[in-house]
């Protein structure tokens, strides 16, 4: 490529896609991972910052600095939706994996967010796989900071399907629905990706196989942690493979024309049995009276995605690292 | 999932043996108005009542209006119950009168009826008549929910002994015609929409994500007028309102048929398949009235608001054509 690669900041709550997502990157050219932040999902925030430094020790990347993120929600709730029956109790498939030698850098993360937006005004993408909390808190405390991030990718939302934590909802914004309405609202550049679009990308038992036989480095290091993935999608969903939720956000920020999208507006219910919702608005239809989508600023939706070429680019850049 | 043919079969041999019992719970309303004379037009169906409701007008003028029409359509002696004027929460119910005209019938501003309503409520008539006849009653449900849900609460067998529910409500997986969130049926009240659904009670639900497919064009309403159907020319005055705030809504040169269709899917089910799910309401915050019905692709591993409701029928795909022709062909009966 002639361009210089795209500065991005992985927002984080690893996560056995999330450990697949961050290698993708290190090995994906038209990337500079510039940071990590951290955030509480897949597992509590300071596991999410201990496993993200264990994953840039087994990269040998313990240059990216490391910054951890809010351990409560945006409205202070301590009561969170960890996913431990998805990824293990330790994250990263329940492999006891030693302590890692990095620390995290004494910024937390919406203030990292921050200061690297202002640095770098208008060229950092944000690829945010967990709840929204830490963009949230950089938008409440620098006004600029819409403007001075590039792009906010979103792995997140169920955009006219069932969630996969109840029917209303998806994982990412169940887990700070308040955060969530704060940056689909914001103004700042805003791709939203939902479970409607990750879906379609599985990766199967067979290409499980392929990784585990390669000589990839990264390939073999997820062929070890996948099985908690597996059994939990098996038992789940009856499929035999798993959906690359954050593999597919991230690939969506490196190469956009791997997905189509609309534009439109997107509010989340903060409260009642559908807590969690992501609700699109098209602006095309028009109502008798002002609604709660009214005048609020467009994000662009996911609404395709290549499935074959981002498996494949998944598969090859993980067997040949 | 599974399309409920099971159902399917019963209603067609029920046709057979003899006129099925309806009772329309109503707003009309423009598109009530055509599904009440489609129904009089209708020799498989009986209507033994109307019950009215507040929603495309007050309750009051929707009593009035429902009155009217069965005069009009030479059935003067159909109860006609005057319905809750408020949803179950209270207050002042919303009213869509911009959509219908203000007398809810197109402007057209008709005499007042000779007839009166029954002295018994809606809610005590649904009962009523379904106890009477169990098992053999079925409710086309063409406003807010708020009748059918004081049925269920007053009693508790009215889930049971109905023979079937089919609503016009509701907006699955696409938008809704209040705002985004919420189709107008059930953000009339959606804390009754919620009793109804999650009663154990043998529903069809038909959303506007289904009605909204089956237009009657600008050259269909021509086509109508043309015919020598008994309603054509009262029904054709009547739509010039209705047709005018498409065209500004939408960008539709016609009308959206949600009423007729509900009625198709009471007497023609075989038009349309159907999924089935837990399907609950939204009753606070900014998606109030949203449905969100589980379509039951994952295995949940803890419970949650869907988790031990019994299913509804959910109209997930419609035969436009064949409804449309159905809707058309008994418009223009003679």
């Amino acid at each position: 490529m002639a361009t210089e690669p795209k500065k991005i900041i992985i927002d984080t709550d690893p996560g056995i896609d999330d450990a697949m997502a961050i290698f993708v990157a290190l090995e994906s050219p038209e990337v500079e991972v510039i940071g990590l932040t951290t955030i509480y999902g897949n597992v509590y925030t300071t596991l999410a910052t201990r496993n993200a430094l264990h994953l840039l020790d087994i990269a040998g990347r313990t240059d990216i600095p490391v910054a951890e993120g809010s351990h409560v929600t945006i409205t202070k709730g301590t009561k969170l939706r960890i996913a431990d029956f998805v990824h293990g109790t330790d994250g990263l498939g329940n492999q006891n994996f030693p302590a890692p030698n990095g620390k995290p850098i004494e910024q937390n993360a919406a203030d990292f967010l921050v200061q690297q937006a202002s640095l770098y005004p208008g060229k950092i993408t944000v690829v945010a796989l967990g709840p929204l909390t830490n963009i949230a808190l950089a938008i409440q405390s620098d006004p600029d900071f819409v403007k001075n991030i590039g792009q906010i990718v979103v792995l997140g939302g169920a955009f006219s399907v069932n969630g996969n934590v109840n029917p209303a909802a998806e994982a990412n914004i169940f887990g700070d629905p308040d955060a969530a309405d704060i940056v689909f609202t914001s103004g700042a550049d805003v791709l939203a990706v939902g479970i409607n679009v990750t879906h379609q990308v599985v990766l199967t038992d067979f290409d499980r196989d392929e990784l585990a036989k390669s000589n990839g480095k990264y390939a073999k290091y997820l062929d070890k942690i996948l099985g908690v993935y597996f059994g939990y999608h098996h038992e789940a969903y009856s499929t035999k493979g798993v959906y690359l939720h954050d593999p597919t956000a991230l690939l969506a920020a490196v190469d956009p024309s791997l997905i189509t999208y609309t534009e439109g507006v997107v509010r989340v219910q903060t409260n009642g049995i559908t807590r969690g919702l992501t609700l699109f608005y098209n602006k095309q239809k028009r109502f008798g009276e002002v609604t709660e989508w009214s005048d609020k600023p467009s994000v662009k939706v996911a609404v395709t995605v290549d499935a074959p070429r981002v498996l494949k680019l998944v598969m090859e850049r993980l067997i040949n690292s | 999932m599974s399309i409920c043919d099971g159902d399917l079969v019963d209603s067609n041999n029920s046709f057979a043996k003899q006129r099925e019992k309806i009772i329309i719970d109503t707003d009309p309303g423009i598109d009530d108005s055509m599904t009440i004379l489609m129904a009089f037009q209708t020799p498989e169906v009986e209507i033994i009542g109307l019950t009215t409701i507040f929603g495309n007008v007050t309750t009051k003028d929707a009593t009035r209006n429902a009155l009217l029409l069965c005069e009009a359509a030479g059935y003067p002696d159909v109860p006609v119950a005057e319905g809750s004027p408020e949803p179950l929460k209270g207050g002042e119910p919303r009213v869509a009168d911009f959509v219908h005209g203000s007398d809810g019938l197109g402007n057209l501003f008709l005499p007042s009826p000779n007839s009166k309503k029954i002295d018994k409520s809606a809610s005590e008539f649904l009962v009523e008549k379904v106890s009477e006849y169990p098992g053999e009653v079925s409710i086309l449900a063409l406003g807010p929910l708020t009748n059918l849900a004081l049925a269920v609460k007053r009693d508790s067998t009215f889930a049971s002994k109905v023979k079937r529910v089919v609503v016009l409500g509701g907006s699955f997986f696409a938008l809704g015609n209040v705002n985004p969130a919420a189709e107008a049926n059930i953000y009339g009240d959606p804390e009754a929409a919620d009793v109804v659904f999650t009663s154990g009670a043998n529903i069809d639900v038909v959303g506007i994500n289904i009605t909204t497919q089956v237009k009657l064009k600008d050259a269909d309403l021509e086509e109508l007028k043309q015919s020598k159907g008994k309603y054509a020319k009262f029904v054709c005055d009547m739509c010039k309102f209705y047709r005018d705030w498409h065209v500004k809504s939408d960008g539709v040169y016609g009308i959206f048929l949600h009423d007729p269709v509900s009625f198709a899917a009471l007497v023609r089910p075989e038009l349309f398949t159907f999924k089935k799910g837990v399907v609950r309401v939204e009753t606070q915050g900014i998606c109030v009235g949203h449905t969100l019905m589980d379509q039951g692709l994952k295995k949940w591993n803890t419970s949650n608001p869907w988790t031990d409701y019994s299913p509804v029928s959910v109209a997930w795909t419609v035969d436009v054509d064949e409804v449309l022709d159905y809707i058309k062909n008994t418009l223009m009966k003679p």
